[in-house]
């Protein structure tokens, strides 16, 4: 056994297929380190080291699956091996036994699968080494410290179980059926079983079968840190114990079973015979009786059948041509690397689906189109793969069979061979989208939505068939030239390493300088594929330049044994015709015209930068002009505009009267403006009072103009500002166009896009501290003023051009579109060809508008607010996007009620919702307006009660934003935006409260945790308490979130938001500076809570403290009747930190912390799952253990400390324990 | 149609008595230094052409070159008036060529591949590739295993099936490296008969090691050896050459050595276990019997004086 399982690795560690699908799963791991999200449990959150215990666990199990795919491969072959060579004649007569026989070949080819695997480990390795080293990839910071054991112990507990379940099955079909090709069905099998399995598996609420029956483990692992902490996924080992055990044993047993039946039944000498004897023993026969026949063949008349046609030109070489096509190409299909890497590919895919266009945990429908976007991630890669293994394969196969000789000399020309070859691959090129389609459309039919789309199918597939046909095209030239299949690989892998490497981790970016590179647009419901010159000008580029590889190929073309280059050489020139230059020049003046026109786009008609061009314009500019910063300026009081927007021909025309007023008491003498426009051709002129004023300062590349008014602006003198302006698109930029402002369909443009601010932009500063460092910009702490600032205290946050101003405007667009800006309809027309909208907004609004159009829907409801008032209330949206309409509509009226009826009233008498295209994914609020992503819950399925319903939550959020943000404006200073954005979020979380019931708020809340912990942990610039958090946003929507629902709970719900309304009465719509800031905002909450909770405002909102809480025990004991006597045993403690998140105090003072313990979970009326208290107190609790006795009600069966997660608890899943009764 | 074909054969025949293959000056040496040819000129005609030289003579990259698959250094070979060594698709159609190591397709059955070489090589008409591929399968004694997959072959099956693909599409210049390699007695036999037989009308290049299917079979030949062409011309005028030079005697192993240092051996061989050794001398020796020379003597004579002795 020994010798033969030395034999069996000498042969596998020779053969280069074994070290084939090592690169494989070495390359595609690095890949997968530096850039991948392969992730388990919170997996996520950024704390996790993506080499950590967990994580590189989770990697090795999932790429194993991938390595389970190989397995059919690797152990399917090695008993084949002996009947397809036919080595059965020897080795019958050696000294082996059947179990030896078997043994050494299962051992010997599973040993070459675990080394296969352990390209995983090693890639996953080095990937995280070049990703911390080089800080390349998007996990950089995620590289934690190295440990070998991280990685042995999982792959030895995980990996290597899989590997050998999967192995020794695929060992055993071959052995007992003979035929290979069953372990692909096998593989199939595996493959679909895992899927159906996993998706049946999130219906069960049984985990633990769930993990047990999972033949991977990956639900078993899911299970098994689904609470683990982040500390916990940096440190610990998977503990190989309760239901990953008993996963491990099961299916290590189920692998271990075919096994030990082959060793006892497995018949040696019939398997090697059976096969080969039965047709040569009967041949034997015959052989002498056909000796005769032979003889009486006329050789002469034979050979005389001429060959008709006297050249394989023209159409007889054609047909001849596409015949062997076929024949290669059946050749292709057929080989099991082939089919098994293509498997990977698919598995992959479905994989990527799972979380396709998921949102807060929610699912989204299985749209087409997010199906297609699957196979941009992996499944392209491992394509990519494929094609360049396959295709030396292609090339090489006669010489692979040792057929060349006979092959090359038969009278075909070069073309007709190398062209069937390159036919053959351009069918695989169309049947690769066969397998991806069925798989999209397999998921679309499991998740029972019937809405295929074939044709978008078809158009999503034509680029990238295009891209792989051009690698193709490269690969055939130089594998040819190489002119040896295993240096052909590595030189072909090399290459587009090199080539994705430098364009994925660089800076340079220069689309033109990466062969293949073709800028897309993601396809959109709203604008389809949008724009597509750039996209065809790439494909033509590259297309010509790969057709010149693939001519220079041609003449190239190994024929027969010549190796010495000069002689290839010879032979190249030789074979060069008028034909082959007439294509090389027509292939050449495609690319190269192709190149130039891109060029001519890129750099001509648009400019340029590079990535250091462009950080050393944010310098230049803040350096030369941020002593312009915040320097009085006059304010805009009114708009009145006219827009023009050609959406086809991406341009807008707008024409805006400014009154501008001096609210400064010294006099004005002149006007900064600047540029920040997304149209990147901008043209502007000024009138002031119907004067053109001269330009002191004209810098066009800054963008940065200052102006002579014509006559010093006294202070409260106003004066009329009109600005014209143009804005188009030319051609396409580098890096693909963005059609984020202009589309054809789904016009999105904010008033900084149409007009130019006044004062200077610190939007525009570099924000990055380490290249703020690199060109000797000041570090600063803090960005805005302080709150004590007297200019910071004269400006809105979100306006400085201008406080409260009255807008209105016209605006028109293509015929078929509606335009929508803030503002009442005033009328609509069609004149010109065009239609036309004037809108004015009778209330005073902050200066925040915005233009839209597109070819919409409208859903219009009118509701009764709160205060009896009736609003109209609009979505325009797309015509198919209308699912999700009553979960948008219920967000605007629940939330438009309630903070009409616990704040102020509402300002407007309509409410908006505008859908648009899913090139940006967020919700943004203008006045009476809300902005809508298309990605963002219109095609979510939001069937599942338990997954958020983000329609109803986000719009809830944008709806408060009407009150904190549209009428209580933040002045600009430190911490403004908390106001703004904590109360949005408390309002809607409020909403959701009301709707859903107190006992499933649990889940919001641990979201709301979650991502404020998370976002601590990614901090950059040191962590701010509310008061002062400029940037954070996990500080405002996190941790503002959990400070105000928990004060509610314990203020009580009517007097905080008493306090909040008396905040709004003074504040909104304030007049006259100083605007409102944290302090006020602070101190109007503060000055009225109790003294006994003054320390809860101060904790969450002017410091950082975290709790430590935790149960260690429940008991209960049954009393008479249903009563139980409850025994926690709890512990608290409460934690101080500083910005770096140091430690710096323990919380010595005795806090307000809820006991509950509770029945059996219920649902709400909603389906929800929702807790059942039957004990819910606040308890006085000092830092400490503690020992709480009750009694309750019912049978207990949860119980612990802070069950809701309203307190900012570090460890939040330990809360809650099982009650034990005894 | 019997007749038609007939008719375009004689056309055929004709032409090709005017054929000849004209080998001049051919020099290559490979990248590793080793000259494979050196200066190699011949004259080929139809009929059977025996190229006869040890292994590594250069007898594969002479006929690897003639049959378009490798390119040489200087010289040039021409098949009537084209020039082989640059249109070489020309020749292609015109040659037949069996090498002398080769691999086949495992999975396809000997008559799908014949029937499809048949295609490439230009026989359209689907009834005259059936006809050619059922007659050349008998005729290589392969018929009942037709329908088998090459994988499952013997060496001397493959051997067979390679002749056969060389022999389709009436080919005019036929190219077979060691085509004996492998086969039975029998077999052999059969196949030097299709060669004679095709040998009539095309020219039939044979290399082999064994002299004696060059004896039977060729009427002309060349002996080549360390790339150059050492001896060429009728067998039957080469074996005369060594009239009465040839001269053999038994003597004990042990004396073997001596003997050769005194004398130029040219072969041994065992009979009834004694060493008989054969020598070459211009003169009558002492002690040794005058021996008729044959093509083997010729052939080890040649071998020896540039090689040492090769037996």
């Amino acid at each position: 056994m020994l010798k033969i399982l030395s034999f069996e690795l000498k042969y596998r560690f020779k053969r280069p297929a074994t070290w084939g699908y090592w690169a494989a799963m070495f390359l595609l791991s690095i890949l997968l380190a530096t850039n991948g999200s392969v992730s388990i449990g919170s997996g996520s959150s950024e704390k996790i080291f993506v080499n950590g215990p967990t994580q590189a666990g989770a990697f090795i199990a999932i790429m194993c699956t991938l390595g389970a795919m190989l397995a059919t491969a690797v152990m399917g072959v090695p008993v084949y091996r002996d009947i397809e060579h036919k080595t059965q004649n020897y080795y019958f007569s050696y000294p082996i036994s059947e179990k030896g026989y078997l043994m050494g070949r299962f051992w010997g080819s599973f040993i070459a699968l675990i080394f296969i695997g352990s390209g995983i480990l090693m890639g996953h390795i080095l990937g995280c080494w070049i990703s911390k080293t080089f800080e390349v990839g998007n996990n950089a910071e995620r590289v934690g410290p190295f440990n070998i054991l991280y990685y042995l112990w999982p792959y030895l507990i995980i990996g290597v179980p899989n590997l050998f379940f999967a192995g020794s099955l695929f060992f055993s079909l071959v052995a007992l059926t003979k035929r290979v090709f069953v372990t692909y069905a096998g593989g199939v099998m595996l493959l679909v079983g895992y899927l159906i399995a996993s998706s049946l598996m999130t219906d069960l609420d049984n985990k633990t079968l769930a993990a047990i029956v999972d033949p991977f483990a990956i639900n078993a692992l899911d299970d098994l840190v689904r609470y683990w902490t982040v500390s916990e996924q940096n440190t610990r080992y998977f503990p190989l114990a309760g239901n990953l055990l008993w996963n491990r044993l099961l299916w290590v047993s189920v692998g271990l079973l075919p096994l030990l039946y082959l060793l006892f039944r497995f018949d040696f000498r019939r398997f090697l015979e059976a096969k080969a004897a039965k047709g040569l023993f009967k041949k034997r026969q015959k052989v002498a009786k056909q000796s005769l026949v032979a003889d009486k063949i006329d050789l002469q008349r034979i050979l005389a059948i001429n060959p008709t046609t006297s050249s394989l030109s023209g159409w007889k070489g054609i047909k001849t041509m596409v015949g062997m096509a076929k024949l290669e190409f059946r050749n292709i299909v057929r080989d099991p690397f082939f089919i098994a890497i293509l498997l990977a590919a698919a598995l992959f895919m479905f994989l990527d689906m799972q979380y396709a266009g998921m949102l807060y945990g929610t699912d989204s429908l299985p749209t087409t189109f997010l199906m297609l976007e699957t196979k941009d991630s992996t499944f392209y890669f491992i394509v990519i793969i494929l094609i360049i293994f396959i295709t030396g394969e292609v090339v090489n196969r006669d010489r692979t069979f040792n057929f060349h000789l006979i092959a090359d000399a038969l009278p075909l020309p070069n073309w007709l061979v190398y062209g069937s070859k390159f036919l053959a691959m351009i069918g695989i090129m169309l049947f690769i989208p066969v397998i991806g389609i069925l798989c999209g459309m397999a998921w679309q039919t499991i998740q029972g939505y019937f809405d295929y789309n074939l044709p978008l199918y078809l158009q999503g597939y034509a680029v990238p068939v295009l891209q792989w046909t051009f690698l193709t095209m490269i690969t055939f030239l130089i594998h040819t030239l190489v002119n040896n299949k295993m240096t052909g690989h590595a030189v072909n892998i090399a290459f587009w390493a090199v080539l994705y490497g430098t364009r994925a981790f660089s800076e340079y970016n220069y689309s033109l300088l990466y062969f293949n590179a073709v800028p897309t647009g993601a396809f959109s419901d709203m604008n389809g594929f949008g724009y597509l010159t750039n996209t065809i000008a790439y494909l033509l580029c590259w297309g010509g330049l790969s057709a010149v590889f693939l001519v220079i190929g041609n003449l190239f073309w190994t024929r027969g044994t010549e190796t010495n280059f000069k002689n290839r050489w010879q032979l190249a020139m030789q074979r060069f015709r008028p034909m082959t230059g007439a294509l090389l020049s027509v292939f050449t003046l495609v690319w190269l015209g192709a190149a130039g026109y891109i060029y001519y786009n890129q750099s001509v008609a648009n400019r340029y930068r590079t990535a250091e061009e462009n950080r050393e314009l944010a310098v230049e500019y803040e350096q030369k002009y941020r002593k312009y910063y915040l320097r009085p300026q006059p304010k805009v009081t009114s708009v009145k505009v006219e827009v023009d927007l050609h959406p086809k021909q991406r341009m807008m025309d707008a024409h805006g009267r400014f009154v501008i007023k001096n609210k400064h008491n010294r006099p004005l003498d002149s006007l900064i403006l600047n540029v920040g426009s997304g149209f990147p051709h901008y043209t502007m002129s000024l009138k002031i009072n119907g004067v053109e004023p001269k330009k002191i300062l004209n810098d066009s590349i800054q963008r940065f103009y200052i102006y002579k008014l014509p006559q010093t602006l006294l202070p409260n003198d106003t004066a009329v500002m009109e600005i014209t302006s143009h804005g188009e698109f030319r051609g396409f930029r580098n890096g693909g166009e963005s059609q984020f402002t202009v589309a054809e369909n789904g016009t999105f443009l904010n008033h900084g896009d149409l007009f130019p601010g006044i004062g200077y932009s610190a939007q525009s500063e570099m924000s990055s501290e380490r290249y703020r460092k690199k060109y000797k910009l000041p570090i600063r702490e803090f960005d805005t003023p302080a709150r004590t600032d007297s200019v910071g205290l004269k400006n809105f946050l979100f306006s400085q051009e201008g406080d409260w101003i009255t807008f209105e405007g016209t605006v028109s667009t293509d015929p078929d579109q509606i335009a929508i800006m803030p503002g009442y309809l005033q009328k609509e027309w069609t004149e010109n060809g065009r239609k036309y909208f004037t809108y004015k907004q009778n209330e005073v609004m902050d200066m925040f508008f915005n233009v839209a159009s597109a070819r919409y829907a409208v859903h219009r409801e009118t509701i009764k607010n709160a205060d009896g008032q009736d609003i109209k209330v609009e979505i325009f949206h797309h015509p198919t996007h209308n699912k999700n309409m009553s979960h948008f509509m219920a967000g605007l009226k629940d939330a438009l009620k309630y903070c009409s009826a616990n704040f102020t009233p509402y300002q407007f008498k309509q409410m908006r919702i505008l859908e648009f295209p899913r090139y940006r994914t967020f919700a943004q609020s203008f006045p009476n307006t809300i902005m809508y992503s298309e990605d963002f819950g219109f095609l979510a399925d939001f069937s599942d009660p338990n997954q958020t319903n983000y329609a109803y939550y986000v719009t809830a959020h944008e709806v408060a934003h009407q009150w904190w943000g549209h009428q209580v404006m933040p002045s600009f200073t430190r911490g403004g935006n908390n106001i703004a954005e904590a109360l949005a979020e408390y309002s809607s979380h409020m909403v959701l409260h009301h709707a859903y019931g107190r006992d499933v708020m649990q889940e919001r809340l641990k979201y709301a945790l979650d991502q404020y912990l998370r976002g601590r942990g990614s901090e950059s610039r040191g962590e701010q308490p509310l008061m002062d958090n400029e940037n954070g946003s996990y500080i405002w929507y996190g941790k503002g979130t959990l400070t105000f629902y928990a004060l509610q709970d314990m203020v009580g719900e009517q007097k905080l938001n008493g306090w909040l309304r008396e905040y709004a009465q003074k504040t909104a719509f304030r007049q006259n500076a100083p605007f409102t800031t944290t302090d006020e905002w602070y101190n109007s909450i503060y000055a009225q809570t109790p003294d006994s909770l003054k320390y809860f405002v101060e904790d969450c909102i002017k410091k950082i403290a975290l709790y430590e809480n935790k149960v260690t025990n429940v008991e209960a004991t049954p009393l008479k009747g249903d009563q139980y006597k409850v025994k926690l045993s709890v512990e608290t403690k409460k934690l101080y930190y500083d910005k770096t998140g140091k430690e710096i105090a323990q919380g010595k003072t005795p806090n307000y912390i809820d006991i509950g313990v509770f029945a059996e979970e219920t649902k709400n009326k909603l389906g929800m799952k929702q807790k059942v208290p039957l004990y819910l107190q606040k308890h006085k609790l000092t830092p400490g253990k503690h020992t709480i006795e009750l009694v309750v009600k019912g049978k207990p069966i949860k119980g612990g400390i802070d069950p809701y997660n309203k307190l900012i608890d570090r460890m939040s899943d330990d809360n809650v324990t099982k009650v034990e009764v005894l | 149609m019997a007749c038609f074909s007939i008719f375009v054969k004689t056309i055929k025949s004709k032409n090709l008595s005017l054929m000849q293959l004209i080998i001049q000056n051919l020099s290559k040496t490979y990248s590793n230094n080793v000259q494979a040819l050196k200066d190699v000129s011949l004259t080929i005609n139809r009929g059977m052409f025996g190229l006869l030289g040890p292994n590594g003579a250069g007898k594969s990259s002479l006929m690897r070159t003639i049959a378009t698959l490798q390119e040489a250094d200087s010289g040039s070979i021409s098949l009537g008036d084209i020039d082989v060594l640059r249109d070489k698709d020309s020749v292609r159609k015109l040659l037949g060529y069996l090498p002398q190591e080769f691999g086949v397709y495992p999975r396809v059955s000997a008559e799908t591949m014949l029937d499809h070489i048949a295609d490439l090589k230009g026989i359209t008409n689907r009834g005259e590739r059936k006809e050619v591929v059922q007659g050349l399968l008998q005729k290589v004694n392969l018929y009942d295993a037709r329908k088998k997959n090459l994988g499952t072959y013997s060496g001397g099956m493959k051997q067979r099936f390679g002749i056969a693909q060389a022999l389709i599409g009436n080919p005019q210049l036929i190219i077979v490296d060691e085509p004996t390699a492998g086969l039975d007695p029998a077999e052999r036999n059969r196949f030097h008969n299709l060669l004679s037989e095709i040998g009539e009308n095309t020219i039939v290049i044979l290399s082999t090691h064994i002299v004696e299917d060059v004896t039977n079979l060729c009427s002309d030949m060349a002996i080549i050896c360390l790339g150059e062409v050492v001896a060429k011309g009728n067998p039957n005028e080469l074996v005369r050459s060594l009239e009465g030079k040839v001269f053999k005697k038994s003597i004990e192993k042990a004396e073997l050595d001596q003997y050769r240092e005194d004398y130029e051996v040219i072969s041994t061989s065992l009979k009834m276990g004694k060493t008989q050794i054969r020598v070459v001398a211009d003169e009558p020796l002492l002690g040794f019997e005058t021996a008729t020379p044959d093509l083997e003597d010729v052939y080890f004579s040649e071998i020896t004086k540039r090689q040492g002795l090769a037996v």
